[in-house]
């Protein structure tokens, strides 16, 4: 892999805050001790506000439902800024992460999902830290159950079984421990064997792995390592080494870069970077300034922080959506193209939602219905190889990337992907996913996003095209959901009959179509008429007047070209 | 209780954005963009101030056929597309 065509990006770049960046903008300066050099820490603490919902937890986006990411992020990232800057959100009540508990003694990701060892962290650190309370006893046995065969720590206690250990599950599931405890505790693991396979994951060159038979070392993998490792009351096989290792993937412009060949330096190095050599106890004087000034230029103007200087901050989604959207020159979509294959991790081959960060299923999607790796026949193989021999989980669904527990967009978006893909694992893993789809189905015909959800419009048409990508279905019940979900006016809402909107109305003309039913040109003009906004823009819903961003312009673009008297089809999109 | 009154109607939506935004709903200028002046009146904002007047006036809005962008932009539209609903309802 080469990451030459990261250097300027090609990709598109949306300008917007991304809570992923802030959170580790915001917790790298305090682990500095430099949270007083972040100016205007109230625009931050703005930004991260915004996220909450009604329901006292926080999402990744405005509009999107609470989930234990972005709560734990959020208020975390909160309490590390001044107090007077705080104002008065962030602090309602637990009862959202409550609300996620199983009583296994395992967190989920969002309430009625299976429990992970992400989501499992977040709530702990989030309860302990944020609201001075104490898990679950439960969540002992829970956590115990995590350890697989060789010895390492793995997602969920299925994925122990299946015997698949990261290091990332490791340092989630030993934080949370050692978090729940104060770290003195007794042990729910075999701590010697733990340690050995922490210890294995380091190479000879210092850096470490996520898993066993990983080539490429990352910062990502060896903060997660060493954090563990300390928390276990041991370090690395070769300490200095590790120092050494990270101290290298230092960029002549001050802060760190992830991986070796990687370019950039970005925010979740710096964040891995100054987080590992803390846990290794190394000095971070020499290190700061620069560290400090090259995070603090990644702040974008609503006061929140992206992952790299604003300005180059590309990402997949809006890239993707751009493309679909007909805005690019042809030698622009091609290098928006290349940009996006390039957005690979080491050891993954799945596309990012930014470059650094694991692979997403459904970023992967955007990017391959826009056209990458098109004609290149290797790489979408080994996308399918990814999904059906690397990240299904064991209940048969797909999480957002590796090791979230499963979620009906994800499952739709794998379905997708894995369609007509050949070969024995393939087959297998679209036997997985009809087992998953059937523990979604809450009544005949209808299906929720996780197994104990609500029944919507989105997470019914996605789970009836998923099963026929899968397994083959007649449209008869997509006919009945539409039929129910159907606005008088135009368009198709999500819940009930009343308020459509853009996403829900792309979901219902693509499986249509993909159903071979029919459907009214007319309605759905009126839909469309009713969303669209000034610059040939269109909103979300006909509630607002203004864009709703680059993807609800994509999914509005893409809606009249299928009306066009070309009648393109639309791609095979899921979003939430 | 059904009133075509429109000083009436203008106090009772005030009343409804009062109850989630408080002090500054009742700041408001009567044009003023609700967008623009009530920080947090995002798309599901909008939605749950519909649903409340609806609720207020015993109304039924249609999200499609009446510019609902339009006549929710400011609590004077508001009242006046009420108006028009209750004499409707009245006819």
């Amino acid at each position: 892999m080469r990451y030459d065509t990261l250097l300027r990006s090609s990709g598109v770049v949306s300008g917007e805050s991304d809570l992923w960046c802030t959170y580790a903008a915001v917790r790298t300066l305090g682990w500095l001790g430099r949270i007083e050099d972040l100016p205007a820490p109230e625009t931050v603490a703005g930004f991260l506000a915004s996220r909450q919902n009604s329901d006292g937890g926080f999402a990744w986006s405005a509009g999107m439902t609470s989930d234990a990411w972005a709560t734990y992020y959020c208020t975390q990232a909160m309490a590390e800024l001044p107090a007077d800057s705080r104002g008065t959100a962030g602090r309602p009540s637990s009862a959202w992460v409550w609300s996620t508990a199983h009583a296994d003694g395992g967190f989920a990701m969002t309430p009625g999902q299976a429990s992970d060892v992400w989501a499992t962290y977040y709530a702990v650190r989030t309860l302990v830290e944020i609201y001075d309370e104490r898990p679950p006893e439960a969540l002992f046995d829970w956590l115990a159950a995590l350890q697989a065969k060789d010895g390492g720590l793995a997602w969920s206690p299925a994925h122990a079984k299946n015997g698949a250990s990261d290091v990332r599950a490791c340092y989630y599931a030993v934080t949370a421990w050692s978090t729940a405890t104060g770290g003195r505790g007794a042990l729910p693991w075999d701590r010697e064997r733990l340690v050995d396979w922490l210890r294995g994951r380091q190479s000879a060159a210092g850096g470490f792995t996520f898993q066993a038979g990983d080539e490429t070392d990352c910062l990502w993998a060896t903060f997660r390592a060493t954090g563990a490792l300390a928390r276990l009351g041991g370090g690395p096989r070769d300490p200095e080494g590790c120092v050494a290792w990270i101290r290298e993937r230092l960029h002549p412009e001050g802060s760190f870069t992830r991986w070796p060949g990687y370019p950039v330096p970005d925010v979740w190095a710096a964040f891995c970077a100054v987080g590992s050599l803390r846990e290794l106890g190394a000095g971070l004087g020499d290190v700061a300034d620069g560290v400090v000034r090259t995070v603090l230029s990644f702040r974008t103007r609503h006061g929140g922080f992206t992952y790299r200087a604003p300005e180059f901050a590309s990402d997949v989604l809006t890239t993707s959506a751009h493309v679909l959207a007909g805005r690019f020159p042809d030698a622009g979509a091609r290098d928006a193209l290349r940009w996006m294959e390039s957005c690979m991790m080491p050891n993954e081959n799945g596309i990012m939602y930014m470059p650094g960060r694991g692979s997403e299923v459904r970023c992967t999607l955007w990017a391959l219905s826009a056209g990458a790796f098109q004609g290149d026949a290797p790489a979408r193989a080994a996308v399918a190889e990814w999904l059906a021999g690397a990240i299904q989980n064991p209940d048969g669904g797909f999480g957002y990337w590796e090791g979230r527990a499963s979620d009906m967009v994800s499952t739709c978006a794998a379905a997708e992907i894995l369609h007509g893909s050949a070969g024995e694992s393939a087959a297998t893993s679209r036997r997985g996913i009809a087992a998953y789809l059937a523990s979604c189905e809450t009544a005949p015909g209808r299906y929720a996003n996780v197994p104990a959800g609500r029944p919507t419009l989105r997470a019914t048409l996605q789970g009836l095209r998923a099963l026929h990508r899968v397994a083959g279905a007649d449209g008869t019940r997509v006919g009945d959901a539409l039929a129910r979900h159907r606005v008088r006016g135009g368009g198709f809402a999500n819940e009930g009959n009343r308020v459509p909107d853009l996403l829900s109305t792309y979901e219902a003309t693509l499986t249509a179509d993909v159903f071979g039913l029919d459907w009214d040109a007319g309605h759905l003009t009126r839909f469309l008429d009713s969303v669209r906004t000034a610059g040939a823009g269109f909103s979300w819903t006909p509630l607002m007047a203004t864009s709703g961003g680059p993807l609800a312009d994509c999914l509005g673009r893409r809606l009249e070209l299928r009306l066009s008297p070309e009648r393109q089809a639309l791609p095979p999109l899921a979003l939430s | 209780m059904p009133t075509t009154d429109l000083t009436q109607i203008h106090a009772r939506v005030v009343a409804v954005l009062e109850k989630r935004f408080g002090d500054a709903a009742r700041a408001l200028a009567a044009d003023a963009d609700l967008s623009d002046a009530l920080d947090g009146f995002d798309s599901l904002a909008a939605l749950e101030y519909i649903s409340a007047i609806e609720g207020e006036f015993g109304i039924e809005v249609d999200f499609v056929g009446d510019d609902v962008r339009h006549w929710f932009s400011t609590v004077d539209r508001t009242a006046t597309y009420v108006r028009e609903c209750v004499e409707d309802q009245a006819a």
